[in-house]
């Protein structure tokens, strides 16, 4: 089912500069994460999406609402971002009132949304801190915090803008859970991402953009065979997959569980 | 990121004028009239600063800043002319109403040393890079401590701006409505002033941190990124700008 249509957007900041050039895509259920160099277009496509920005060419629709003709205040119950910086999107003097804050935005009842809000809290483990100032934090709590504050709104489409930024491992791996929770849970997760590692194993549909246009576009895997064609775009391939590739080995690789389960058979075999 | 400068770049004489000649042309500009209270020499003074604005080739970046000027001076015209407490010779009555010469001629003398004001400042700012200014007047002596509160007004201003334009991304996306009518934009401004404020004052907290470590307020003479420009006749300009404010305080104190 198609959940987002792109159809042929262009969009520019400044006159004559195309940012987005007559780009077309169309979103299902799937995991889909968004890569390419800085610049390549991918937050503008995603602020696209979200209705912070409107296309001065094409159409972009969430479901059957076009995003020309809605505020993105609007479209918040249907699709959430998390920001790249959550020192941008703390509202609120205590962790509870910032989870709570788009909810009642969208005119959950207040009960209900102190309820929703203490569940997001508890799915990302931070229940316990929700009396605390939200900037008192870590920043990788305050990740968190702003990951629950788009969750707990329960939007169809969740788009996390870089969310490994600033994460140790153990943050990477809680984020890994979280995605793929809300992946079990029927969520359509997408991501704009640098980590490649994190792209392999979380996502099932990789889009490579360059300079405002699609480069590629389907499966993970299939995406990252085409080393070649990342080259273009100053990409590279997943750390397991570069490694498999100097063992000269012709398989694709996307998880370390993977390459090593592949190891183990060829020595047994 | 937009920048809040000014600046308009083209070649001409005045941009080839020092910032410094150009401090001492606005130091001329407002004080001659003062000294010297007479309409012609405010008139003179005027027109000799749209002369120079039309020959930096920026008069027609100035429009705009006139534009809010000539609303306020109308303004003051036609209070003046009418209530003037000095008010005797009449010139002109529309029914009930009466225009006087005193009130006008005051009017009119305000009017030329606002635009003296504005118009020789808008020379230094329309025509001036703020980083030469600022080097100009760290090198005359000014500390480089407040010459960087200078500069970096420039940079935080639209650094703040565009923070601004982030958190309310932030907040449209989490159902809160910015767009539309007045009443509403009003109700989502508050909310977004707790955020830029904090979001500044940790930038003011890592800017000064990041200046400590990089030895900004290390002793000793420190070393200017960039060389000293050649400006046109920075010494004759300024002793000329001189002279001519040493007159009018003369005239002054004989009369």
């Amino acid at each position: 089912m198609e959940l987002i249509r792109v159809e042929e957007v262009s969009f520019a900041y400044l006159p004559g500069k195309l940012v987005l050039d007559r780009v077309t895509l169309r979103f299902d259920h799937r995991s889909t994460a968004i890569i390419g160099q800085n610049g390549a277009g991918k937050t503008t496509l995603v602020k696209l999406m979200k209705g912070l920005l409107k296309p001065f060419d094409g159409e972009i629709l969430i479901g059957d609402l076009s995003v020309k003709k809605v505020t993105a205040a609007s479209l918040a119950k249907r699709i959430g971002l998390v920001f790249q910086n959550p020192n941008d999107q703390i509202f609120k003097g205590n962790v509870l009132e910032e989870v709570m804050f788009g909810l009642l935005n969208i005119g959950v009842e207040r009960e209900e949304a102190r309820v929703r809000a203490i569940r997001a809290l508890e799915m990302v483990e931070l229940e316990g801190k929700r009396d605390m100032n939200p900037h008192d934090l870590s920043l990788s709590q305050k990740k968190l915090v702003s990951i629950a504050a788009v969750v707990a709104m329960d939007p169809e489409i969740i788009i996390f803008d870089e969310p490994t930024i600033a994460q140790d491992h153990a943050g990477k791996e809680r984020i890994k859970e979280i995605i793929r929770y809300l992946d079990e849970k029927g969520k359509m997760v997408m991501t704009i991402i640098h980590d490649m590692d994190f792209v392999a194993e979380c996502f099932e549909r990789t889009v490579v953009m360059n300079r405002g246009r699609v480069l590629l576009d389907g499966p993970t895997r299939e995406v990252f065979s085409r080393e070649e064609v990342l080259k273009e775009a100053y990409l590279e391939l997943p750390t397991v997959a570069q490694l498999s590739k100097r063992l000269g080995l012709s398989e694709t690789f996307l998880t370390p569980k993977e390459f090593i389960a592949h190891l183990e058979g060829r020595i047994k075999g | 990121m937009k920048s809040i400068s000014l600046y308009v770049d083209r070649q001409s004489f005045l941009h080839r004028i020092d910032p410094i000649s150009k401090i001492y042309y606005i130091v001329a500009a407002i004080l001659v009239p003062i000294l010297y209270p007479s309409l012609t020499v405010a008139f003179a003074v005027m027109v000799i600063s749209l002369i120079l604005l039309f020959l930096g080739k920026v008069i027609r970046q100035t429009l705009s800043v006139y534009g809010f000027v000539f609303l306020v001076l109308i303004t003051v015209l036609i209070i003046q002319t009418l209530f003037y407490p000095g008010n005797e010779t009449p010139v002109y009555r529309i029914g009930q109403v009466v225009l006087y010469r005193e009130g006008f001629f005051y009017a009119l003398t305000i009017s030329f040393r606002v635009i003296n004001i504005v118009t020789s400042f808008l020379i230094l700012v329309f025509t001036t890079r703020s980083a030469d200014l600022v080097e100009s007047l760290v090198r005359k002596g000014l500390s480089p401590r407040f010459g960087y509160v200078i500069a970096s007004v420039f940079q935080i201003v639209p650094e703040m701006m565009s923070a601004m334009g982030r958190i309310t991304d932030a907040q449209r996306s989490r159902g809160m409505e910015t767009e539309g009518k007045l009443s509403v934009r009003m109700k989502a401004f508050l909310p977004l002033i707790g955020p830029v404020v904090l979001s500044s004052l940790l930038n003011v907290k890592e800017r000064a941190l990041a200046l400590e470590v990089r030895g900004f307020n290390a002793k000793g003479k420190k070393t200017f990124l960039n060389e000293e420009k050649n400006f046109l006749a920075p010494t004759a300009v300024q002793w000329s700008l001189l002279a001519v404010i040493l007159i009018a305080i003369i005239w002054r104190i004989i009369q």
